[in-house]
């Protein structure tokens, strides 16, 4: 680090469990974050400004009025843009020593496990069932971390994967992938503005201590906010003997290692 | 024996309920307990357990804040359980 970069981020240094190391770390990493809506925002500028060294930043959606109610990293000139691209935007003007670059589309397929499998760490802020299971798979099959948050209404959820752990459950673990998931959008359903910024901001404290090596990430719980009475709940998860996703490439990554030369 | 236990229900069930978050309901089994919110709120059990008799994938049951898939599972003085609902939004 240089000295700006001593001066800047110096609050963390002085926390003793972060120190120089763990933001060296948050220096050296890069991670993707896929929705630049609500959460998107939220955990984008915590991100940014607390030192992580390469964002990517993926959306495929244009910034709509209706957004900036509460998509805090948009601006009202960046009206009828690519989110991504504004939310890079914003970043640059945080932060400057941060490397952002953009996916602008729908992340499906192989560009979805391309960018997954090229990062530390991902974000799921995404806003449908379809890209949080790709996510889902991309991670398991990458081994990367996947910090998920999800919010609508009143309400949020937040929770951590990490599939370099044997005992981590996934999504699919949780919510199993099928065609009767009612999509809920906040187009429909409505969304009250500071519950994408608290569950977003609780995705970038994840994704910063699990980057920095410190204190107990989400994994194996379920954080459930209640935000018309300001209540969280904890559940614990537990990994599905049975998942096709996360027991299924373990068994193959076992069997593989196992098999004769 | 009766046992009466909290339940605490996610915001797309609260339809049934007008409104109302926090219920109770009475079973010795976790299925019992859902048969015994069906006959409270009707309509609510069908939005968690599917025509086969399986839990609805979007929608999970908690019993003292552990996961349970089992609706066998037994339910003891003293318990809580609480149902959570996948949400996409972002």
């Amino acid at each position: 680090m240089n000295d700006r970069q001593l001066l800047r981020y110096g609050r963390h240094l002085l926390l003793n469990e972060f120190g120089i190391e763990g933001q060296e770390k948050l220096l050296a990493s890069r991670v993707l974050v896929v929705g630049a809506g609500g959460l998107g925002s939220a955990a984008l500028l915590f991100l940014a400004s607390a030192g992580i060294g390469e964002l990517v930043i993926a959306d495929g959606d244009t910034v709509e009025l209706s957004n900036l109610q509460r998509q805090v990293i948009h601006r009202e000139s960046s009206l009828g843009r690519n989110k991504a691209a504004s939310a890079a935007e914003a970043v640059l003007a945080l932060n400057a020593d941060c490397k952002v670059s953009t996916l602008q589309s729908r992340l499906t397929g192989s560009n979805l496990s391309d960018a997954v499998a090229q990062v530390n760490l991902v974000l799921d802020c995404s806003d449908n069932f379809a890209t949080r299971h790709a996510l889902n798979r991309a991670s398991v099959s990458a081994r990367v971390p996947l910090v998920s948050g999800a919010a609508i209404r009143f309400d949020g959820q937040v929770t951590s994967f990490d599939p370099r752990r044997a005992s981590s459950s996934c999504y699919h673990c949780l919510f199993p992938d099928a065609s009767e998931l009612e999509e809920e959008r906040c187009a429909v359903m409505g969304v009250f503005a500071p519950i994408v910024g608290v569950i977003g901001a609780m995705q970038a404290s994840e994704a910063l201590r699990i980057l920095a090596g410190i204190g107990d990430p989400l994994v194996g719980r379920l954080l459930i906010y209640e935000g018309l009475s300001q209540r969280w709940q904890e559940v614990r998860l537990a990994k599905d003997p049975a998942c096709p996703v996360c027991s299924v490439v373990r068994n193959f990554h076992r069997s593989a290692q196992h098999a004769p030369a | 024996m009766t046992i009466t236990v909290p339940v605490n229900l996610p915001t797309p069930l609260t339809l049934y309920t007008d409104g109302q978050r926090d219920v109770s309901a009475t079973g010795t089994s976790l299925d019992a307990l859902l048969t015994d919110l069906d006959r409270q709120f009707p309509g609510m059990r069908f939005r968690m357990i599917d025509e086969q008799g399986r839990g609805r994938a979007h929608m999970k049951f908690f019993i003292n804040g552990q996961l349970h898939r089992d609706l066998d599972a037994n339910i003891r003085e003293g318990d809580r359980l609480m149902i959570v609902a996948a949400i996409s939004g972002g």
